[in-house]
């Protein structure tokens, strides 16, 4: 999924402050589980706004919508009508979700209401982590499904640093030594024997090194 | 801003932390909410007693292990903690909203806890969002 966590409420105040009529449009599916814009986040950001906008005697009106996926035409066709009947829109959604609302309402405001963060997953409740950089080219078979790319903090392709101990990565207490991780999940394998196989440098042409990547699938055009 | 109309609370408790029929105490306006289990208090409820009217908002729940679904007096009281840092930031003061650990039959201290939370508001004054559009 992707991760997201809202931004500051007096940030969000300035962002909705010019305006007399906003839609707080959540998103169903990964900023929900990582309660950042779900339909509860959503409830609780227009409360916040409510009784802040009351207190600064402003008069603006909220209103609260939360579709399946911002990410999906077929979904935002749902909001049209809300969009359509207030000024701006905060949208609770990720990145990709609040530029997919810009794309199909070019004359409305949308607003981010939350950071996008990473792609990962819910650890443990409440706790996220992150666990692929979209590089474009996963060796996950070579390192026994655990991500060096991203989650060893040097990103090292051959083999640990040497700064690990006790499994734990040099940078953080809390950071597990990726390649700990790596090794020990290949004994288990009993494919430990993949690691003698040179990996030579990532070609970082497929990441956003590259510049912003267009996935086609020609089967799927008209 | 001083106090000048009667302090408005809204008390939200679990069934084992509160009596409803010992609930009226002089010098307020008091609503209550009954709640199965303390894990039901929800930030959503907690900012909609404020939109609602109230000057202060109480959570009462049972004390650590007493609570019959374990954590629930652990998850309320993370979600109060979070609810007044969103009233910080938007200025209306997490004092105003508190949780404490009581029994049912500990009447003296539940009558204890609701005079200081009258006594508090006479400091902080009322709901700052209130009244004041029109
Ligand atoms: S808009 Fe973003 S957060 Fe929502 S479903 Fe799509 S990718 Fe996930
Ligand atoms: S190798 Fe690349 S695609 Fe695979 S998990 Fe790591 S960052 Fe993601």
């Amino acid at each position: 999924m992707i991760t997201a966590s809202q931004k500051p409420i007096n940030e969000i105040i300035g962002l909705v402050e010019p305006y007399k009529k906003v839609l707080i449009l959540g998103c169903g599916t990964c900023v929900k589980t990582c309660f950042a814009g779900g339909e509860d986040e959503v409830a609780v950001l227009a409360s916040a706004l409510r009784l802040s906008f009351k207190k600064m005697a402003r008069s603006v009106q909220i209103e609260e919508m939360t579709i399946e996926r911002q990410c999906e035409n077929e979904f935002i066709q749902e909001a049209s009508e809300s969009i359509k009947r207030n000024d701006a829109i905060l949208s609770l959604a990720c990145g990709a979700g609040v530029q997919a609302l810009a794309k199909r309402f070019v004359k409305d405001v949308v607003l981010p209401g939350v950071n996008t963060t990473f792609i990962g997953i819910q650890e443990r409740p409440g706790i996220f982590t992150e666990e692929c950089s979209g590089c474009g080219n996963c060796g996950l078979a070579t390192f026994g499904g655990v991500c060096p790319v991203t989650r060893c903090a040097k990103k090292l392709l051959n083999g640990p640093c040497g700064g690990s101990q006790k499994g734990v990565c040099e940078i953080h207490p809390d950071t597990p030594c990726a390649w700990h991780l790596i090794i020990e999940r290949l004994t288990t394998l009993g494919q430990l024997d993949s690691l003698r196989t040179y990996i030579p440098p990532k070609n970082w042409n497929t990441s956003l090194s590259g510049g912003p990547r267009k996935l086609v699938r020609e089967d799927h055009i008209l | 801003m001083k106090l000048e109309t009667t302090p408005k609370l809204t008390l939200f408790h679990c069934l084992n932390s509160f009596e409803e029929t010992s609930s009226q105490i002089d010098g307020c306006e008091m609503k209550t909410v009954r709640m199965a289990c303390s894990s039901m208090t929800k930030d959503i409820h907690l900012l909609k007693a404020f939109e609602a009217g109230a000057d202060a908002v109480l959570v009462l729940v049972c004390p650590g292990k007493n609570c019959r679904h374990a954590e629930g007096g652990l998850r309320a009281r993370k979600r109060v903690d979070y609810v007044k840092t969103i009233l910080d930031a938007i200025g209306l003061d997490g004092r105003r909203l508190n949780i404490f650990n009581t029994t049912a039959k500990d009447k003296g201290s539940i009558t204890e806890i609701i005079r200081n939370t009258i006594q508090d508001l006479q400091t902080m004054g009322p709901n700052p969002a209130l009244n004041r559009l029109n």
